[in-house]
């Protein structure tokens, strides 16, 4: 899927300089666990499964209900259940350096960011929750896999996302407000997590056929057995599930502006005209203000001088946005099962009418 | 297959390119850096930053029709940040260049300036790309304290990543040809899920190969390159030179 390679323009200098240090020590680390597990001379050969990422993102696949769109894999996830977490976060470090440099995807000082948001946190969280819903891999069945692939895609991939909104607004650099850019990233990789999750168990399911080793199998699994009624209910239930939290995001973010066109007249009424401080003074200033806002910037009233127009949204709207009382999330539930039965719907008939046409044109 | 290698210039020779690897990398990194600290409505303070990145891909020899296209095929990201940014904020802000004055909206400068931003950050990067082969990139990386495991790393990502990409082209054509988009989803799902599996398979079974080759050359974890690295009066002049620009462009005239 579009990767979401963060660019050097939304961070500062002491944050890319942390995320930097802090990827380097999950790096250093993940190489240092790594040599204890390989020896010497077959640890540059991770180097050639990090072009297989490269490759393995070249192989897409054209989306169902979004036509002209297509998705390829993230890689992170699969990497981290095929070979473990500490390789996968070499590879996938190798990946993102060689896309920073060679094809400059992806900021250079951006770098540890991407690190930690693309490699270290999806490798870490997605093959530690596939580990735990998988149990013994003898045991789990195909849709089991399935459930644990989807729920791993999902969670790692939100989760180094859900990291962006927070990184830029360590550095003071968000244009839009920090929950509204939350909501859009988490939504939006909702729906990244699902689709990688659904290729990844595609994948593993043809390995766990053709090389069942790296999947900690002692023999492929028998073709005959039978397809029971929860077999059925797996490729929906994911997608159900993707829904359903899609719509609860969706009304949890609608309840925090009471209305788009008042919400956008509420900020353009703050002016600010102040003239930039500018010389080492300022720098000074500046400095001292973000390390006080990091303790606790919820307090402070006036925010550094030029992002003001940007953070300061009336206090009404902030105490308004977590909504207690759930009934706007129980309406967007109903909302998108309706929405998704109505769109299943089309689609069936699309696709026998399709179908139809086909026939007809067949001598 | 074609591939449009970034680096097919690396191999030329100029002033750039016979400079040392570290002190291009460390350049673009103070270059960066630079940048990146402006603040959001700086337009006209980053004029003079604009020819850092001229002056390189000028003396390198690097074609600059290739550079542009280069920088634009990866421009719509830079250009979906600068609109939000229009959106977002209105509030006007005060512009001087000599004796003239105008209001902007912040936004059209926030946008203005994400997108020089961008745009010269990318043009220093890929000018100083063109100029470096990439083993050599590797060795100065190594030079600069980064664990020689992952820059060893990074030379077998770089060496099989055309060979691998190749491959994926090939299972991709096939597929093609064999008319996948007609097929319903849950077939091309599994189509998908078994060029990816099969591709990783090739290439377990290929590093395979790779590891047992080296090893029976002699191979125990330890690069050796015949290129050497050296970092002479021409690379301190270079880095000097780079700074008092840099500073001139912070301090002095923004």
């Amino acid at each position: 899927m579009l990767a979401m390679h963060m660019a050097n323009e939304l961070l500062d200098l002491p944050t890319s300089a942390l995320t930097l240090a802090l990827g380097a020590a999950a790096v250093g680390l993940a190489i240092h666990r790594l040599r204890g597990q390989l020896p010497p001379e077959k640890l540059p050969l991770l180097g050639v499964l990090g072009a297989f990422v490269f490759a393995a993102q070249m192989i897409n696949f054209s989306l169902p209900l979004l036509p002209g769109t297509s998705a390829h894999l993230g890689g992170a996830v699969l990497l981290a259940i095929l070979l473990g977490p500490s390789a996968a976060i070499v590879v996938m470090t190798a990946v993102l350096m060689v896309q920073c440099l060679l094809f400059q995807d992806g900021g250079l000082l951006a770098l540890g960011c991407n690190i930690i948001n693309m490699g270290v946190v999806p490798a870490l969280a997605g093959g530690w929750i596939y580990r735990r819903l998988l149990g013994r891999p003898e045991s789990a069945g195909g849709t089991r896999r399935y459930l644990a692939c989807w729920a791993a895609c999902t969670v790692g991939v939100a989760a180094g996302a859900a990291l962006v909104p927070v990184e830029t607004l360590m550095g003071g650099r968000l244009l839009i407000d920090a929950r509204d850019f939350l909501a859009v990233m988490l939504g939006l990789h909702l729906v990244i997590g699902l689709i990688e999750g659904t290729i990844t168990s595609a994948v593993l399911g043809f390995l766990a056929r053709v090389r069942p080793a790296v999947l900690g199998l002692s023999a492929p699994p028998s073709q005959t057995t039978p397809r029971s009624r929860w077999d059925r209910l797996a490729m929906p239930l994911p997608l159900l599930a993707t829904a359903l939290l899609l719509a609860g995001l969706g009304s949890w973010f609608a309840s925090a502006h009471p209305d788009g066109l008042e919400w956008s007249l509420l900020r353009g009424g703050e002016h600010s005209t102040l003239a930039q401080p500018t010389g080492l003074a300022a720098t000074i200033d500046r400095w001292q203000k973000r390390w006080s806002l990091m303790t606790d910037y919820t307090r402070r009233d006036q925010p550094l001088g030029q992002e003001s127009a940007q953070n300061s949204s009336p206090p009404a709207v902030q105490s308004a946005w977590p909504n207690p009382d759930g009934w706007k999330s129980l309406a967007g539930l109903v909302g998108t099962l309706a929405t998704l039965a109505a769109l299943a719907g089309i689609s069936q008939v699309l696709r026998t009418r399709r179908h139809a046409r086909h026939a007809d044109h067949a001598p | 297959m074609h591939h449009s290698h970034i680096d097919k210039f690396a191999q030329q020779d100029s002033p750039i390119h016979r400079l040392d690897a570290r002190a291009k990398f460390l350049a673009v990194l103070a270059y960066t850096a630079v940048l990146v600290s402006y603040h959001r409505y700086a337009l006209l303070e980053l004029a003079p930053l604009a020819i850092f990145p001229a002056a390189l891909v000028a003396l390198s020899g690097v074609p600059a029709g290739f550079v542009l296209k280069r920088v634009l095929a990866l421009c719509p990201l830079a250009m979906m940040l600068a609109l939000a940014a229009i959106l977002y904020d209105p509030s006007p802000r005060a512009v001087a260049l000599a004796d003239w004055r105008w209001t902007l909206p912040g936004g059209v400068l926030t946008a203005g300036n994400l997108a020089a931003k961008f745009i010269l950050a990318v043009t220093a990067m890929t000018a100083v790309m063109c100029a470096t082969p990439f083993s050599l990139l590797l060795e100065a990386m190594r030079r600069l304290a980064l664990p020689a495991a992952l820059t060893l790393l990074l030379g077998f990502l770089y060496r099989y990543l055309f060979v691998l990409s190749d491959q994926a082209m090939r299972l991709r054509r096939a597929r093609d040809f064999r008319g996948a988009a007609l097929a319903p989803m849950s077939r091309r799902l599994a189509a998908s899920g078994g060029m990816i599996g099969s591709l990783f398979v090739r290439t377990l079974d290929r590093s395979e190969r790779v590891g047992l080759a080296m090893a029976a050359r002699g191979f125990t974890g330890q690069p050796h390159s015949l290129r050497r690295l050296g970092f002479g009066r021409g690379d301190v002049v270079f880095l000097a030179a780079v700074a008092v620009y840099l500073a001139v462009c912070r301090f002095l005239l923004a």
